[in-house]
């Protein structure tokens, strides 16, 4: 204990009331019983980026103007921004919390923003220092497979990619048009996946020339063929002359070939495929109708894309269904259609159609384009008893498939860790999970490529999270807690409006297949960046240390940062316990919701 | 430099010359533009300060107090009902021995809703431990606050420096705005000998018992009394330096006279010609005008009016029940003294009223023409 310091007279004094000896022996600590604790949260971005993608922390990056390392952060995760950037229908954007003070932010935007820069800069990835013998064959080069072969090949597999067509990139090269996705940005994105080691061997399709037996010295297969056949009408006059399916009409106009399409098409259906097929006959010269079975609210197909088609003159008639394809002489003439009414929500929450009685009508057409569904392949399986097997002589005692890869509900079953029923088997993409976009398929391949560097490694296939949650190729804290936007302190945040990217003239555009969107500068993408809450991520702003009223709180990090602003995950401070009196004014004051509170119970036993 | 500047923007230019590091604000006619340029100073990056905007004048001194208390030079401005609403703050930064420098624009109370000069609002601060000055020009507004601030950081305690609305906050004058490198080596940084520090603390504005409180109240007025020499001498540096310098009081044409015209701010100047002319036509007549309110420069007053039979002050304030301020003061100074003329205390001018040569001239013709006072308050020009 310090002595007791007596003033006998007036000049012994301090002129004002100051303690003369020092506070530091008073420590408030003992007076706590709750306490702050830096922990970043999972901002609503993160949790919803179906490729796993840290995006709280690339846009950090942006905003301290780290292109590259922003471009490398979303690599690690995802071996295509430059695609995402443009055709992800971007759920991060969906959750984001800027949505209340001007709207969410462009991610998406921002994504290809760094994708062209990093291409204007000639940035590569590098590949691994670590070689495996063990060798990984994929079956099918769409985002699934690619993004599989790259995640394994920086890990130091060898890894071969088998395609069927002439070109890699799967639905990314022969769904989505031109104008979505210029091929340039395709081919660099999958040249950075070959850089890395991946060995991709077009023309290869499985069940014709490429037979499961040729795989003999792979440990391990990935299956990724997508869903490659059109669902069927199933109404009468399905057989004439002028029906044309919507993935089989794109891939013709996407691999260069002379397709004639009649003046009046009709397209069938309410997702991706049908919009783009309608946009991409627009172009060609024809007029373009959508017919959809429900409303507005229930179609599937990005919200932007339909805007865009609707602003090109593609006209949709919702709440109508084709009932029959009127021909002469074996030529399509004509759609009758029905009217719909929507009855209570069906299994996928949606409004189920009901056709209303005597409501048929016909619609003049030349060329029908049915883009309803896309189904599993039969070619190279052989359906026995329920389940679908390779065909015979394809087994090998290394892949074990006599047991067979069973199907359900047109997808191949998998478990968590993407393993098929088949040992050293896995799958992914849309021939085996439910959600059909690019982002999807890219998290699905990592996922399984994580599972198979385990398999390959001799380790269990367990603790992978549910197939809708997305994986991580580089391992981070991600807390369970998702902040909403009443969590963060919104004294520090003013109402900002979203920043749109500019779009070429919609009379430009019709006449060809350049790229709609234009993209942002580098000014739009810092400053839409700069808007960024970074949700539940401390960013070192120091509002913390400033307003603890015990100076109990220190920075332990001066420029420059060892890693990204918003990967510090709590390592940027140091609570000093011995004086944090646990007033919460830390927690309460973070902008973000950085810092949380924990109960300290000494009292009790 | 020399520049035709209001009176509000001599207080800005005095602030910044003097690198105030701190300075939080509220706005309020007719003080705001004190404030605003120097705003602009803070974000055009001429003056190195935190500025800090506050939801009120309480929050505003608070703001200067925690400035001050970590060693910053604080500055502030406000007027009338925003000095009052700092009213509690101003005892804190006395009691805890804080050299925040404040300029105060003159402003009468409401109601009547008013936004012109009245002296009620700074001297109703009176006990509140600030030293007050009141200046006559925009060149004394200017030199005034660089000076305060030598004074306060000497004496630590708080300095209030006061300006008439619109006859000084508004009006544009030749100012000489000295050379920053001037003003550097005549104010050097501020170095806080008690202040909060983490690598040194200690525990501030605790309860202190009878044991000690009144020993913290001795040494304030201490400080007050060793304050009358720190001013003066600073005024004399600051003559040295820059070739101007007021005083505490400052006599004009005191030399023979019988009758003594008092007065502060404004007034003083319009008295100077009202004096002259009076002296032309003979009468033996003379002016002090009083610089410094607090400490009250009793041994000056005295010494200035050693030799006038009778005394007239010129109080545009009123202390409702007893009269105008500075006419109280100084009967209370010369009560001790060996010398006690008849002091005459007028109150004019309140609420902003024009104070013309004619009106001191009535003032000084009714002093020469009464031996004593008729009331203990003349009133003047009151529409009866």
């Amino acid at each position: 204990m310090p002595e007791e310091i007596v003033f006998k007279t007036e000049a012994d004094m301090p002129p004002l009331p100051m303690s003369l000896g020092t506070t530091l022996v008073n420590k408030t600590g003992s007076w706590r019983y709750i306490r702050p604790l830096y922990m970043d949260k999972t901002p609503p971005c993160n949790n919803k980026c179906p490729a796993g993608e840290d995006i709280v922390g690339y846009l950090a990056l942006v905003k301290e103007g780290k292109y590259k390392q922003a471009w490398e952060l979303i690599k690690q995760e995802n071996p295509f921004p430059g695609v995402c950037g443009r055709v992800c229908p971007h759920p991060c954007e969906s959750k984001c919390n800027r949505e209340e003070l001007g709207g969410a932010i462009a991610i998406h935007t921002i994504e290809r923003f760094l994708a062209d820069w990093a291409a204007s800069q000639h940035l590569g990835v590098s590949a691994s220092k670590q070689r495996y013998d063990a060798k990984v064959a994929v079956i099918g080069s769409g985002p699934a497979g690619l993004s599989c072969a790259y995640h394994l090949a920086r890990r130091g597999y060898p890894v071969t990619v088998f395609e069927a067509l002439p070109l890699a990139g799967g639905m990314m090269r022969v769904g989505i048009p031109e104008y979505r996705l210029p091929r340039q940005v395709l081919d660099r994105e999958i040249a950075d996946i070959e850089a890395v080691g991946v060995e991709i061997r077009n023309g290869m399709r499985l069940g014709a020339n490429l037979r499961m037996s040729d795989l003999d010295d792979y440990d391990a297969v990935f299956i990724a063929v997508g869903l490659q056949q059109s669902r069927k009408l199933s109404i009468p006059g399905e057989e004439a002359e002028g029906i044309v399916h919507g993935l089989e009409f794109l891939n013709r106009v996407h691999r260069g070939e002379e397709v004639q399409v009649a003046p009046r098409v009709m397209v069938i259906g309410g997702g991706n495929t049908a919009v783009d097929a309608a946009r991409t006959a627009l172009r060609l010269g024809s007029k373009a109708t959508i017919l959809y079975r429900r409303s507005r609210a229930e179609m599937p197909a990005i919200t932007e894309e339909i805007e865009e088609a609707l602003a090109e003159g593609v006209e949709i008639r919702y709440l109508t269904t084709p009932i029959e394809v009127l021909t002469e002489s074996g030529r399509v003439t004509g759609l009758k259609c029905v009217k719909m009414g929507l009855g209570a929500p069906d299994e996928s929450g949606r409004r189920r159609p009901i056709p209303i009685e005597g409501s048929e009508y016909t619609l003049e057409a030349n060329t029908i384009i049915p883009a309803i569904a896309q189904e599993l392949e039969d070619g190279s399986w052989k359906l026995e008893d329920g389940s679908w097997k390779l065909e015979a002589g394809d087994r090998r005692p290394a892949l074990s498939l006599a047991a067979g890869l069973e199907v359900e509900g047109g997808r191949i079953v998998i478990n968590e860790a993407g393993a098929t029923t088949a040992p050293a088997i896995f799958a992914g993409g849309d021939a085996a999970t439910p959600f059909g976009t690019v982002a999807h398929a890219i998290g699905s391949g990592k996922r399984a490529a994580l599972a198979i560097d385990r398999y390959l490694r001799g380790e269990e296939l367990s603790g992978f999270p549910p197939i809708e949650e997305a994986v991580h190729a580089f391992p981070r804290d991600t807390s369970p807690i998702i902040v909403r936007f009443e969590d963060l302190n919104l004294a520090y945040f003013e109402e900002l409006e979203r920043m749109a990217q500019p779009q070429m003239p919609v009379e430009k555009r019709v006449r060809g297949f350049q790229e709609v969107n234009l993209g942002f500068s580098e000014k739009d993408a810092q400053a839409e960046a700069e808007r960024c809450f970074s949700c539940g991520t401390c960013n070192l702003c120091d509002t913390c240390l400033i307003f603890c009223p015990d100076v109990a709180i220190a920075r332990l990090m001066a420029p420059p940062y060892p890693v990204p602003l918003a990967c510090l995950n709590g390592a940027g401070y140091k609570v000093n316990y011995d004086y944090c009196k646990g007033c919460g004014v830390c927690a309460e004051e973070c902008p973000r919701y950085a810092i949380s509170i924990e109960e300290e119970l000494k009292w009790k036993k | 430099m020399e520049k035709v500047i209001m009176g509000n923007h001599a207080v800005s230019y005095g602030a910044k010359l003097a690198r105030a590091q701190v300075i939080a604000a509220y706005p309020i006619t007719p003080q705001t533009q004190i404030v605003e340029i120097l705003s602009e100073f803070c974000a055009d990056g001429l003056l190195d300060a935190k500025f800090i905007k506050v939801e009120s004048e309480h929050s505003a001194m608070a703001a200067c107090i925690g400035a001050s208390s970590a060693g910053a030079r604080a500055f502030t401005a406000t007027s009338g009902h925003g000095l009052a609403l700092m009213h509690e703050m101003l005892h804190w930064a006395t009691g805890a021995r804080l050299p925040i420098v404040m300029a105060n624009v003159n402003r009468a109370m409401g109601p009547g809703w008013s936004i012109w000069t009245e002296q009620t609002d700074s001297l109703s601060q009176r006990d509140t431990g600030w030293l007050q000055f009141y200046c006559e020009s925009n060149q004394e507004v200017l030199d005034t606050v660089i000076q305060a601030f030598k004074i306060a950081e000497r004496v630590l305690l708080p300095v209030m420096l006061v300006l008439d609305a619109f006859f000084l906050s508004h009006t544009e004058e030749p100012v000489d705005i000295p050379d920053q490198e001037l003003v550097d080596s005549y104010l050097p940084p501020y170095d806080a000998r008690y202040k909060l520090d983490t690598s040194d603390p200690h525990a501030f504005g605790a309860l202190v018992t009878p044991d000690h409180y009144m020993e913290l109240r001795y040494k304030i007025q201490q400080a007050m009394e060793e304050a009358i020499e720190v001013v003066r001498q600073a005024d004399r540096e600051f003559g040295g330096d820059f070739g101007r310098s007021y005083g505490l009081v400052e006599g004009y044409r005191l030399e023979d006279a019988e009758v003594v015209l008092v007065t502060s701010a404004t007034i003083t100047s319009t008295a100077r010609v009202v004096v002259d002319e009076l002296r032309e036509e003979g009468h033996k007549i003379g002016l002090l005008k009083v610089r410094m309110f607090r400490p009250f420069p009793v041994e000056d007053i005295r010494e200035a009016l050693a030799g006038a039979s009778k005394v007239a002050v010129i109080d545009r304030n009123i202390s409702f029940g007893h009269g105008g301020i500075f006419a109280e003061e100084t009967k209370a100074a010369l009560y001790n003294g060996a010398h006690r003329p008849p002091i005459f205390g007028f109150v004019i001018g309140l609420g902003g009223r024009d104070v013309t040569p004619a009106s001191i001239r009535g003032i000084a013709e009714y002093t020469l023409e009464h031996d004593v006072p008729e009331t203990e308050i003349i009133w003047r020009e009151v529409k009866k």
